[in-house]
């Protein structure tokens, strides 16, 4: 029997540091925006289940976005993009999401990603307080070094089959097959753009020594890592949130890097947990 | 050491079979020729491979007996976590370990690279056929 989803995509065009972008985004579900970011080289159906899940869409109006480059998002419309080397830069991801903020006129929103998505999350917090009612970083660190390499593109190899399987056991075992492998599938897709993105992920995010410079009672921060993951480990990131003014951290036992994505069934029980503390943590400020 | 060398020659036969009755090395392993070798500390194991199918291992190899193009070595402690059904974290796949754990990839690093998928799989087996350390 047919069914048609509740999800609904669009485009919406905008400019970022004179970069002319049409942005591709799904979305669903009515109430306070969550903003969900997609995880490096992927795209926006990392959010698949999210975007569907009644129980979460009744309350929040759910956006998962393409980044520039990614999924239906492509590179800059006014820009020889192919006469230079992608490297994601901290300045240029935080004003692409601010700006994507600005373009849907989205009011205290809260926004989500996971690794490099969790990084970001953590320089949004930073760098605008005020303009999020609150961060959820998963899979976050101050600093993730090490995964900025030149096998993601190179000639010799698959770089398709390279990414994919490369990022293979940032999954855990207990991850459903169908789940691990649609995200498998997804990393096939995007080789072109995870090396550049990886820049932002391991060189030019390091927030060591700066963690003490957010104010998690201006804008509140639930960091969420999982046991799996071996690029940002749940002890990292408990050690990240403590070095942050009023975070608060959610250890996620038996997932990966990619909750959201090869186990929504579990994850969601952890989300739900972060927008509780979110809630009240808000609720107490009006209250 | 006679019990040993029995424990160890059916896991090299585990082995085989695991990789060869495989449904994803099988119909994904076309053009996975390569040899490489597993340290495991205790033993070591020199794994050729042809379109797929596993040509020969051999169980602690001479220092010259034949050629491999990379290196996959851990501590026999390491391995004995990728031998578990559900492996424990940083246990469950060779860059986790690799960042992680004791374990190294060696050599030349471009070919496991050009045969990542098929590797990964095949490393997965040990879940079923138990580690020989």
């Amino acid at each position: 029997m047919a069914h048609i989803s509740p999800v609904t995509g669009r485009y919406v065009t905008f400019e970022v540091m004179g970069d002319e972008l049409k942005v591709f985004f799904l979305e669903n579900g009515s109430g306070q925006p969550l903003v969900c970011q997609h995880t490096a080289g992927c795209h926006n159906h990392q959010w698949r289940d999210l975007l569907e899940d009644e129980e979460i869409t009744q309350n929040y109006r759910v956006i998962a976005y393409d980044l520039v480059r990614h999924g239906k998002s492509d590179p800059p419309k006014n820009k020889e993009w192919w006469k230079e080397e992608y490297r994601l830069t901290a300045d240029y991801y935080v004003a692409f999401i601010t700006a994507f903020c600005d373009a849907l006129e989205l009011e205290d929103p809260i926004f989500t990603g996971s690794s490099f998505g969790g990084q970001v999350a953590l320089q949004l917090a930073l760098r605008h307080p005020d303009r999020f009612a609150a961060v959820i970083p998963v899979e976050a660190a101050d600093y993730s070094p090490g995964f900025f390499l030149d096998w993601w593109q190179h000639p010799h190899a698959n770089a398709a089959q390279v990414c994919a399987s490369g990022v293979w056991d940032l999954m855990a075992p207990q991850s459903p097959d169908q789940d691990r492998w649609a995200t498998w599938f997804y990393y096939t897709q995007g080789s072109e753009a995870f090396r550049g993105d990886l820049y932002f992920y391991s060189v030019d995010h390091d927030l060591r020594g700066r963690l003490g410079e957010i104010d998690a009672e201006k804008c509140p921060v639930v960091i969420m890592n999982a046991e799996y993951d071996y690029l940002t480990t749940p002890e990292e990131g408990r050690q990240t949130a403590e070095q942050i003014n009023g975070a608060e951290f959610i250890e996620m036992k038996g997932i990966g890097h990619f909750p959201m994505s090869e186990n929504y069934p579990d994850f969601k029980q952890h989300l739900q947990q972060a927008l509780q503390k979110i809630e009240s943590k808000l609720g107490a400020r009006t209250g | 050491m006679a019990a040993e060398t029995a424990v160890t020659s059916g896991w090299i036969e585990d082995f085989r079979c695991a990789s060869d009755e495989d449904a994803e090395l099988q119909a994904h392993g076309r053009y996975y020729s390569c040899a490489y070798l597993l340290d495991m500390e205790e033993h070591s194991y020199l794994v050729q491979m042809h379109a797929g199918k596993v040509e020969e291992i051999l169980e602690d190899p001479g220092p010259l007996d034949d050629r491999y193009q990379f290196i996959i070595r851990a501590s026999a402690e390491t391995w004995r976590g990728f031998g578990q059904e559900t492996p424990p974290p940083m246990h469950h796949g060779l860059f986790a370990a690799a960042f992680r754990t004791d374990l190294s990839l060696e050599g030349d690093l471009l070919v496991l690279m050009q045969n990542l998928r098929c590797v990964v799989r095949q490393i997965e087996l040990l879940r079923q056929t138990g580690v020989p350390v």
